[in-house]
């Protein structure tokens, strides 16, 4: 072999080697322009909306201090994006959500905000307490509560008039719903339903979940040990669902409601359906796409003597556990829930968002209908669907599973809900004995004392 | 290190270093991303774990919760046995049949062979959107083609009952595919002769097929169902897209559910524990089917 091929040999190795190290070390670079700021990243969920939201917008514009690098992130995949993230040691700064914050919080993802609540002039009760009672874990915050939507009962005027009822009373009970449902109801050759006057599980919020509301059931135990789903307010929702099913046969709703579409093909907008539980943004694509239809919002009904009850899912801020700049990214999320902002927001936007700061959304800047108003009494009435925090996707699995099991007539109500109960319980266990292994294990970040 | 060196620079050692950088590739491939995940599932089977946590190790308790206490584990081995049991068959038979079928020497073969062949190469989300849109109960083409008979079709995935077999029709839609075409292969390499031996001795049609045909073909029927099987106890995007494992449960598949206790539920040591289980029940069934085998599966050089 001649001298040059063995040092061409030699280099060859040389580069092999330094390729091979450099992979081993590469990390991809961000480039921060040195302008002197604090840059933080945002993490937006891209859904309707595809721009940057307006309070990033705004932040930047108003201030010079910290820029927000805000990138959008596909609906469909922000919770394993973030998982990932959060697990590679360099998340982003701030990301929104909407899941439940304890699902992330439990799980240590979240940097806790108390230090820097208290530091700031943020004053928490200006937020829905049934939104703020979702940002905490454990005796501390980890999230602010930024937009959420509202839930009331849309009604078609002209069905309820051509039906003969009274288009100017919708029902406010339940057993109303039933008779009401009943005169909207049309059934056509061998008895197929063509029409019907309402749907249990059609629409944005399941009836059983709101009568179980409505009537106070309590599902966990005051030190969030014990399970209760077979409880006298649970059985008596199974069993008005499980009649309101026998009433039109399981099949035959069934078959209905798999005819409906989305869009102007939706059950009520296509004056199908005669009433359903409906969010805010519904108001919006009734305008876009039946704009000649007649109908009404009115308070969620309810059992007699019982407040109505409704949900508060909301969008929330976080800082992910590792991320740079904790403190700009708090200065970002405080700016974006002030009443100013919130309702800026709201208007800047073709979105229908729901203010998460309850003066942004009782401002008479924002209830411009009685509709609206309808939609903020609903708010302050609304609980946490965070029911059972260390179960949560099991509890309503299991909470929906014995609806279905009733509705089918295989089990009694009591039988369905301790079927539940038991399940649910075992995953509260497990996550239980899990959580007090971590705390005895590891120290938490940020944890005082 | 020096011998090591030394041995390097011999003609052996440097072609042996060549051979395993060419291989390096793939074997970093294969032991950072196949047998390093497969070692830590086998760890954190027997252990909490939720990706974001430390695990806790708690040794063969989710094992023991899946096998005693789960109520769905249950289910879903029954409902992915069933759909197994449906599918299997029907899916070699239907290819056998369809590959037997454009075997023959029509005008226009290669046409009809391309035309079976085409549906196959559409991917499983996009197939189960375009079925979940024919089994409508109300405005699906199935129900609607049915009913020019006077039939009234049933609720299909909305009904407990009819979900599985919905699935199982399902495959109607790739049974032109690979199978079909692996089986056509395997038709055209019959000798002659053979079919002429059967002419001889005054066999028909039926008997062609059953006494040369089947025996020829049974290698490669066996091999596929030996794969079906294992695909079948894998289902999982029909479920996931169709019906995320309803009406009642009823099409709630071993994936499925792993999927569910993964990834919604965070409980990534018991979904652990329940691939294990899943690999274990495949391993039992292959190798049932391979004792079975030698029973009816006739190969060429062995006889």
């Amino acid at each position: 072999m001649s001298g040059f091929t063995a040092i061409a040999q030699r280099i060859g190795w040389v580069l092999v080697a330094i390729v091979t190290v450099a992979f081993l070390f590469w990390t991809p670079g961000r480039d921060v322009p040195d302008d002197g700021k604090t840059h933080i990243r945002y993490w937006y969920i891209v859904g309707a909306q595809d721009d940057v939201p307006y309070h990033a917008r705004r932040f930047n514009e108003v201030q010079d201090s910290i820029f927000v690098d805000a990138t959008p992130i596909p609906w469909n995949e922000h919770e394993r994006k973030i998982l990932t993230a959060v697990l590679s040691g360099d998340p982003p700064d701030v990301v929104s959500q909407f899941v439940p914050v304890v699902k992330w919080a439990s799980r240590l993802a979240l940097e806790p905000l108390d230090r820097f609540i208290e530091a700031s002039d943020l004053d928490t009760t200006d937020f829905f307490p049934a939104l703020w009672n979702e940002m905490g874990w454990q005796g501390r915050t980890f999230a602010l509560p930024i937009n959420s939507t509202s839930y009331a009962l849309f009604y078609n005027k002209a069905l309820f008039r051509e039906a003969g009822l009274d288009p100017e009373r919708p029902p406010q009970t339940w057993d109303e719903v039933i008779a009401a449902a009943e005169r909207l109801s049309e059934r056509g050759e061998n008895g197929r339903l063509t029409r019907v006057g309402f749907v249990p599980d059609y629409g944005n919020l399941p009836t059983t979940q709101l009568m179980a509301w409505q009537q106070d059931a309590d599902f966990l135990s005051p030190d969030g040990r014990t399970v209760r789903l077979d409880t006298p307010a649970m059985r008596q929702s199974l069993q008005w669902i499980a009649d309101f099913y026998a009433a039109y046969g399981v099949d035959n709703l069934k078959a209905f409601t798999s005819g409906l579409g989305s869009a102007d093909q939706h059950g009520f907008m296509s004056g199908r359906i005669g009433m359903a539980v409906l969010d805010l943004s519904y108001l919006e694509q009734l305008a876009r796409y039946a704009p000649d239809i007649e109908y009404g919002v009115a308070p969620i009904p309810t059992f007699p003597g019982r407040p109505t009850a409704s949900s508060a899912g909301s969008w929330w801020l976080a800082v992910p556990r590792g991320a740079r700049h904790p403190e700009a990214a708090f200065a970002f999320m405080r700016f974006a829930v002030q009443k100013r902002i919130q309702l800026e927001e709201v208007a800047a936007t073709d979105e229908d968002l729901f203010p998460a700061n309850r003066f942004a959304a009782t401002d008479s800047s924002f209830l411009t209908s009685p509709e609206m108003e309808v939609f903020a009494r609903q708010m302050t009435v609304a609980h946490s669907p965070t029911v059972v925090p260390l179960a949560h996707d099991v509890f309503w699995r299991e909470f929906f599973g014995a609806q279905e099991r009733v509705i089918y007539g295989l089990q009694t109500p009591s039988e369905a809900l301790q079927q539940g109960e038991a399940v649910v319980q075992d995953a509260l266990d497990r996550a239980s004995s899990y959580d007090a292994y971590v705390r005895a294990n590891v120290s938490l970040d940020g944890e005082e004392g | 290190m020096r011998q090591v060196w030394e041995r390097l620079k011999t003609n052996r050692g440097r072609e042996a270093t060549a051979g395993y950088l060419f291989l390096s590739p793939w074997l970093i491939g294969f032991f950072v991303f196949g047998l390093y995940p497969m070692v830590m599932s086998l760890y954190y089977s027997l252990c909490r774990f939720d990706v974001l946590r430390v695990p806790q190790f708690i040794g063969l308790e989710n094992y023991e919760t899946l096998l005693t206490a789960d109520p769905y584990f249950g289910i879903s081995v029954w409902n992915t046995l069933v759909y197994t049991v449906l599918r299997v068959p029907f899916a070699i038979t239907g290819s056998l049949l369809l590959a037997v079928l454009v075997n023959q020497s029509v005008r226009g073969v290669k046409w009809f062979r391309t035309a079976y062949f085409l549906p196959s190469i559409i991917t499983g989300v996009v197939l189960s959107v375009i079925w979940l849109w024919l089994f409508n109960p109300s405005v699906g083409l199935v129900n609607e083609v049915l009913g020019w008979f006077g039939i009234a079709g049933p609720l299909w995935l909305q009904s407990p009952d009819w979900s599985k077999p919905a699935l199982v029709l399902m495959g109607l839609w790739s049974i032109g595919g690979a199978r079909m075409i692996v089986f056509l292969a395997a038709l055209q390499g019959i000798p002659d002769h053979l079919y002429e031996a059967v002419e001889i001795d005054g066999g028909g049609a039926w008997a062609k097929f059953r006494h040369v045909t089947l025996p020829m073909l049974s290698p490669v029927i066996f091999l596929w169902t030996v794969l079906e099987v294992i695909f079948s106890f894998q289902v999982f995007t029909e479920a996931y897209v169709m019906t995320q494992g309803g009406p009642l449960n009823s099409t709630l598949f071993y994936n499925l559910y792993l999927y569910y206790k993964a990834f919604d539920d965070f409980e990534m040591g018991y979904a652990s524990a329940m691939a294990w289980i899943l690999l274990v029940i495949t391993l039992v069934v292959t190798v049932i089917q391979f004792r079975l085998g030698k029973r009816w599966v006739h190969y060429e050089g062995g006889v």
